[in-house]
């Protein structure tokens, strides 16, 4: 099957389908292809936007982008764009009955490992600041949910100098969903208090701690589609502030939020083709003429005028290595690494390491370019984790970038 | 000031081993290891028993001494060997002359090579290089290292041993040319600790020559560092082992659903030569490729480096031309009374050099005792009551796996599953329960996390610890287990363990798996970030 659009995009991450949608709202006739779930289904689902810079903490991202080396996508994509793609997405979610929010600074959410994490723009029961006008905090699970100790939570939290002196008391709920030696994740719980029965037990759950503690921590489990409703009823209700924790994969905030922008794409006519791969790339000249793709069913052959190109780094795909080489997947664009391995990385885990910020170099466009800087392939964009030149996971800038430099993509192909 | 009638140096194969056959003939010993129990070369290698067919042409002694050793063991460890038995393998590559030496070497050494037809030996390992020349099978067998090292360390407590873990000795102390007794300092909070004693048994491996520095002698133990590489899969069901002069990389050695490569032969310049360079690897996987072409498709899922304690007395040859014989020490010609040191061997001996040690301590101390280790069984094996018992609270594949790593604890655990609301599985690629890691961390043994994974194996398996170690540290936590770190540094020494094991191999799937790892505990959890903003 050959079909034609104005534009291609590749990947089911932030990026791709931030990328995607700015494109279609310019009125361009959009397909995303995408392989797999992306990155959303193992994320905490707030937009991180840059937490540290070298080892430091930041407490406003935008004063400490000028930190950033130059080939930083946030330094290629410019502060403004930065900042509209947030307003973006916080209007896309906020439509959705979904509302994100940001507060003055970096705020601070609360982990299930008990520490802190720096983000930027999160949906409000994420919101953590009401710790710090109250003494007493109840922190709970729901037993058999292996990933989430209160015990440990509260441990860890009393290691901060502020908490100290706070008051944390454990509450374990009835697990609501007996399943004999199997995993009880929060998005198991999620799902159930999604249903009417499942709410009303959390509520009756709760009502007891809601009575002595003012404030309530719990791995994310209120609902899916629901849950900024979910968190106001529950909260007015018992008369307390809940807030939930950002939790390990399943990632069901992650997952909240791709379900809002996988209903934006379905409105804004985007064509979604799921589960397919990209085998091949047509290149003449300079620019892609196609992709092709292979699914159950054979091959596929996708024109378009324009192409960018989400499909992440090593997790997601974007990026393959052997030893010694790393290169971009689609079009087999070699990235620049060392040929021995030990010097892609550090000695430390979370030191600062070169394969960490291998990517694709692109200009201000976000268009790929050689040493030189000139341009390599002249229709084809790149956004999220495929680029160079940061690290999200130290930085705490990963949906950041992706967000960023998916809107900065879209809205430039919308323009063309 | 404790007492005791010998200090053990060493918490490996051979210094357990010596402990229980010590303690099984009535004599009192303490043992101090610095690390972990087997946290050195008895878990730094390809678990391999060998069958001695390695060792047939070159050194028939080892070789004789293998295939008894082996044998004994499968009768008195069952619960640690994995009875896949061996390959011989002559490859393209290989110096077909070879074959007929080898083969009368076996022979004379007592080991049963039966030539097996090649297009038969690819029906059974189809993995293979299908251009191979020779197949000859031979009684190897899979071992667990940690494990047998383990049930060791069992058996010898209920004999009265004792062990001190994470205890470095600091000096020997010594008066009119006899040994006194020992220091040694608690490396986890730097207590120091006296325990006098009539003799000393030097049993550190690779460290053996800086203890007997310690009384100002020196001796010829050349530590030799060794490469090897865990694959996610089992590409075999045998041990395939490469027929010619024995080499690098020719040895595979499935272990359940893993398999190891092994390894190189590269000059240490120190005991703990640990670090694994990215050279060894791809050597390894040159090599590996001549019987296993689609060996680089596998995921690796780490790289590890140990050291042998080659001994080399002067002018002898070191690296593969060292002897993998043993050699035990009696200072006392040296004019130090009360101290004996063993040198050299392997794992598969473990037990004979325990034997012949502790032959040499029972005459100098006038105990007359018979060594029983080569009859009596390591450890009690598990009812079939007990097993079934267990299978209520543990998952039905779960029930044997528990019972073969937990040996004779095993009913305690099942008693602790029992009592306790669930019993959920905390790592699910190695099948560990949450009885079984609390009933482990609380053994005065494990001081953190990674002593609790070398002896459940929790975080040893497909996931490599991105999701169990959370879980666990989290259980532990709930159940205050009293180790000296805090929960996220006890996670980040885990972690950190792991990726050592996984950086000098940072490419294809293995950087893939790591890379989800980075996604969970940096940029989800934030452990990086949160060490300097919480006390630890």
């Amino acid at each position: 099957m050959n079909r034609k659009t104005d534009i291609v995009v590749v990947g089911s991450g932030i990026a791709g389908m931030t990328a995607a949608l700015t494109a279609a709202q310019s009125g361009k006739k959009v397909t995303l292809l995408t392989h797999g779930v992306g990155s959303l289904a193992i994320s905490s689902g707030s937009i991180d936007v840059l937490g540290y810079v070298n080892g430091k903490a930041v407490a406003d991202p935008f004063a400490a982008m000028a930190d950033l080396p130059e080939n930083h996508p946030y330094r290629l994509v410019g502060e403004a764009d930065v900042r509209a793609s947030l307003d973006w997405l916080k209007e896309l979610c906020g439509k959705a009955g979904m509302a994100m929010q940001a507060g003055e600074g970096n705020q601070q959410l609360v982990t299930v490992m008990g520490t802190l994490k720096p983000s930027w723009l999160t949906p409000l029961s994420f919101h953590a600041e009401a710790i710090e006008d109250v003494l007493r905090v109840a922190v709970v699970s729901v037993e058999d949910m292996k990933d989430v100790h209160p015990g440990l939570i509260i441990d860890q939290l009393q290691r901060y100098p502020a908490l100290a002196k706070k008051e944390f008391v454990k509450a374990i709920l009835p697990n609501p969903i007996q399943q004999a030696h199997r995993n009880v994740t929060p998005l198991d719980i999620a799902r159930f208090v999604e249903r009417p029965e499942g709410l009303q037990w959390l509520k009756d759950s709760l009502a007891p701690y809601a009575k002595l503690y003012p404030v309530l921590l719990l791995p994310p489990i209120l609902g899916m589609k629901h849950s900024q409703k979910i968190w106001e009823q529950l909260c007015s209700a018992l008369n307390v502030k809940i807030v939930e924790m950002v939790s390990i994969p399943p990632g069901v905030a992650g997952l909240r939020l791709r379900e809002v922008m996988k209903k934006a794409l379905n409105e804004a006519g985007v064509y979604l083709v799921e589960n397919t791969e990209v085998v091949r790339s047509e290149v003449e000249q300079g620019a892609c003429k196609a992709l092709t793709t292979v699914a159950t069913g054979g091959e596929n052959r996708w024109e378009a005028d324009s192409f960018i190109i989400a499909t992440g780094g090593l997790l997601g795909g974007g990026i393959g290595t052997a030893p010694g080489k790393a290169w971009e997947t689609i079009f087999g664009l070699p990235l620049d690494m060392p040929e021995n391995t030990e010097e892609w990385s550090s000695p430390s885990i979370f030191g600062d390491s070169l394969f960490a910020r291998m990517g694709v170099k692109v200009n201000e466009a976000l268009k790929p370019v050689d040493a030189e800087g000139s341009v390599i392939l002249n229709n084809v964009r790149f956004a999220g984790r495929i680029l160079g030149g940061y690290d999200f996971a130290t930085e705490k800038s990963g949906h950041g970038v992706a967000l960023a430099t998916g809107w900065h993509a879209g809205t430039l192909a919308g323009k063309e | 000031m404790k007492h005791t009638t010998v200090v053990i140096i060493g918490g490996g194969a051979t210094g357990i081993g010596i402990l229980r056959d010590l303690s099984m003939r009535g004599v009192k010993a303490i043992l101090l290891e610095q690390g972990g129990i087997a946290s050195g070369a008895s878990s730094r290698y390809h678990g391999l028993l060998h069958s001695g067919g390695r060792y047939a042409v070159k050194d028939n002694e080892a070789a004789k001494e293998c295939i008894e050793e082996n044998m004994i063991l499968r009768r008195i460890g069952k619960e640690c060997v994995e009875e896949s038995e061996g390959f011989f393998v002559l490859t393209q590559q290989d110096d077909p002359d070879f074959e007929k030496p080898w083969v009368e070497a076996c022979g004379r050494a007592g080991i049963t090579a039966e030539q097996v037809d090649v297009k038969e030996a690819l029906r059974l390992e189809p993995a293979l290089d299908p251009t191979i020349r020779a197949v000859y099978r031979v009684p190897d067998s899979s071992v667990d290292g940690f494990r047998l090292v383990w049930h060791n360390a069992m058996s010898a407590r209920r004999y009265g041993g004792e062990m001190l873990t994470h205890h470095e000795v600091i000096a020997i102390e010594q008066e009119a040319g006899k040994v006194k007794g020992v220091r040694a300092r608690n490396t986890m909070t730097g207590e120091e600790l006296r325990i006098s004693c009539d003799m000393v048994v030097n049993a550190a491996g690779s460290w053996a020559a800086k203890i007997v520095q310690l009384v100002g002698l020196e001796v010829g133990v050349q530590p030799d560092r060794g490469t090897l590489i865990a694959f996610n899969h089992r590409f075999t069901s045998r041990i395939i082992n490469r027929l010619h002069q024995s080499s690098d990389g020719d040895i595979f050695v499935p272990h359940g659903s893993i398999t190891i490569l092994g390894t190189t032969s590269f000059h240490a310049d120190r005991p703990d030569a640990h670090d694994v360079p990215t050279a060894d690897i791809l050597k390894l996987l040159d090599i590996g490729e001549v019987l296993i072409p689609n060996l680089r498709s596998y995921r690796i899922l780490r790289a590890f480096a140990g050291t042998r304690p080659l001994y080399v007395p002067k002018g002898a040859a070191a690296g593969r031309g060292a002897s993998r014989g043993f050699h035990v020490s009696d200072h006392s010609e040296e004019g130090l009374e009360g101290m004996v040191s063993i040198f050299g061997g392997k794992f598969t001996t473990y037990r004979l050099m325990a034997e012949k040690l502790c032959d040499l301590v029972c005459q100098k101390l006038g105990v007359h005792a018979e060594c029983r280790t080569a009859i009596e069984p390591i450890i009690e094996s598990a009812s079939p009551e007990m097993l079934e018992k267990a299978a209520k609270y543990f998952p039905v594949h779960g029930v044997p796996l528990a019972a073969n790593r937990l040996g004779e604890a095993f009913p305690v655990v099942v008693e602790k599953a029992a009592a306790m609301k669930s019993n959920p599985l905390l790592c699910e690629c190695e099948m560990v329960s949450r009885a079984e890691i609390e009933y482990v961390a609380a053994d005065p043994a494990s001081q953190n996390l990674t002593d609790v994974r070398l002896r459940t194996r929790l975080g040893m398996g497909t996931c490599q610890g991105t999701y169990c170690s959370l879980r666990t540290i989290g259980a532990l936590t709930e159940c205050n287990t009293p180790f000296a770190m805090s929960p996220a540094d006890n996670l980040r020494d885990f972690l950190q363990e792991r990726w050592k094991g996984l950086r000098p191999a940072l490419w294809g799937l293995q950087a893939r798996e790591m890379d989800l790892g980075r996604a969970v505990y940096a940029a989800t959890l934030n452990i990086d970030g949160a060490k300097n903003e919480q006390k630890n």
